[in-house]
């Protein structure tokens, strides 16, 4: 992002409650229309709409750019060594809370899917959860990380750095299911 | 999913209100962790972090994985009509409701920034429900939309089919600056 580009983006500023309030809802409906717009651009290629699924995708992207936009204004987006604690105290809220909790009602209700869903989740969680510690250890000291790939399970989340498994450890995936970064 | 394998992603699953509430809630909360991910890879890539800002890239790539499992498990994700539909329908409210609310709290509480961030979402939303209109026309006669590519300002979203404008009409930025689809 060069200066050009910088210099209209929206700054961050202090809010009204009331505006606070507005921008986390709107910023909560963009990024999950830049979800199911991913999901469903999926569905259009395999349906043999491969235009329809580009045109999902830049939307979706568009709405990611509201999603930033709505976040810097609100002061979300800090230095990489915050950004880290702020991603280990979402990571924790899930790990710790949110998941164990809608795990026993789905439990309760016989909802069986949702469970499997949950646990996919909760355990990738954990998994970024000890990586986000780490790193957070290393900026904090001025490094950056060690330069290595890191492994995403398509179907699970299942996050590893280094090499891929040959089956996913939370779902049995094959290795070829895991995509690089 | 193309390789079978034991596990496939979770399917749809209708069973509890409690349930359903939550993993929407879930849904909700790894699509913004995704976003803020995003956003952070960003920030460590400009403070020269480049192995963190792939951390951040691949642990959004998982959230995004939990977004859609969680979706599933929810029936969120329809054949490519019923998507079109619900993604006009998103973008409807939004225009019609949300952001004309958000936008004149902004005003009121004088917050700039605020309105900014909100007056690039809304005009991008307009493009998008016209362009979903079209494209939900097409698709109901079995109909692709047209191969053209579609272009994204990296700015505040604005969303054209075809070639960028020399200079995007909402926020100014260069039409170079476009991301092609």
């Amino acid at each position: 992002m060069d200066e050009a580009m910088e210099k209209r983006l929206p700054k961050t500023e202090d809010l009204g409650a009331m505006t606070e309030e507005s921008l986390k809802a709107a910023f909560a409906g963009e990024s999950q229309a830049a979800e199911k717009y991913l999901v469903w651009a999926g569905q259009a290629e395999d349906e043999g709409y491969p235009n329809v699924a580009t045109l999902f995708r830049a939307i979706s992207f568009a709405e990611t750019r509201h999603a930033r936009n709505h976040l810097r204004v609100m002061g979300g987006i800090g230095a990489t060594a915050d950004n880290l604690l702020a991603a280990f105290g979402g990571e924790s809220f899930e790990v710790d809370e949110m998941y164990p909790a809608y795990h026993a009602i789905a439990k309760e209700q016989g909802n069986n899917q949702a469970v499997r869903s949950i646990n996919y989740a909760l355990r990738s969680e954990v998994d970024h959860k000890g990586m986000y510690t780490d790193a957070r250890e290393q900026v904090l000291a001025g490094k950056d990380i060690a330069d290595q790939q890191v492994h995403v399970c398509l179907v699970c989340g299942h996050t590893i750095i280094g090499d891929a498994p040959d089956k996913c450890p939370y779902c049995a995936a094959p290795r070829d299911m895991y995509r690089t970064f | 999913m193309a390789e079978p394998f034991k596990n496939t992603p979770p399917a749809p699953e209708a069973k509890g209100d409690m349930t359903a509430q939550n993993i929407a809630a879930a849904f909700a909360g790894e699509s913004q962790a995704s976003q803020k991910y995003l956003a952070f890879a960003g920030v460590a890539d400009a403070e020269g972090y480049p192995n963190v800002a792939r951390l951040f890239r691949a642990v959004a790539y998982a959230e995004s994985t939990h977004a859609r499992n969680h979706l599933s498990v929810l029936g969120g994700i329809g054949t490519t009509a019923d998507n079109l539909k619900a993604a006009w329908g998103g973008e409807t409210f939004e225009i019609d409701e949300m952001y004309p609310a958000y936008n004149a709290v902004a005003k009121l509480q004088e917050n700039q920034s605020a309105q900014t961030s909100i007056r690039y979402a809304l005009k991008a939303e307009m493009d998008h429900q016209g362009i979903y209109d079209n494209t939900l026309k097409g698709v109901e006669g079995k109909a692709d939309l047209g191969a053209g590519a579609v272009r994204v300002c990296p700015i505040c979203g604005h969303t054209v089919i075809g070639d960028a404008p020399d200079e995007c009409p909402q926020c100014g930025t260069a039409g170079s600056y476009f991301k092609e689809f």
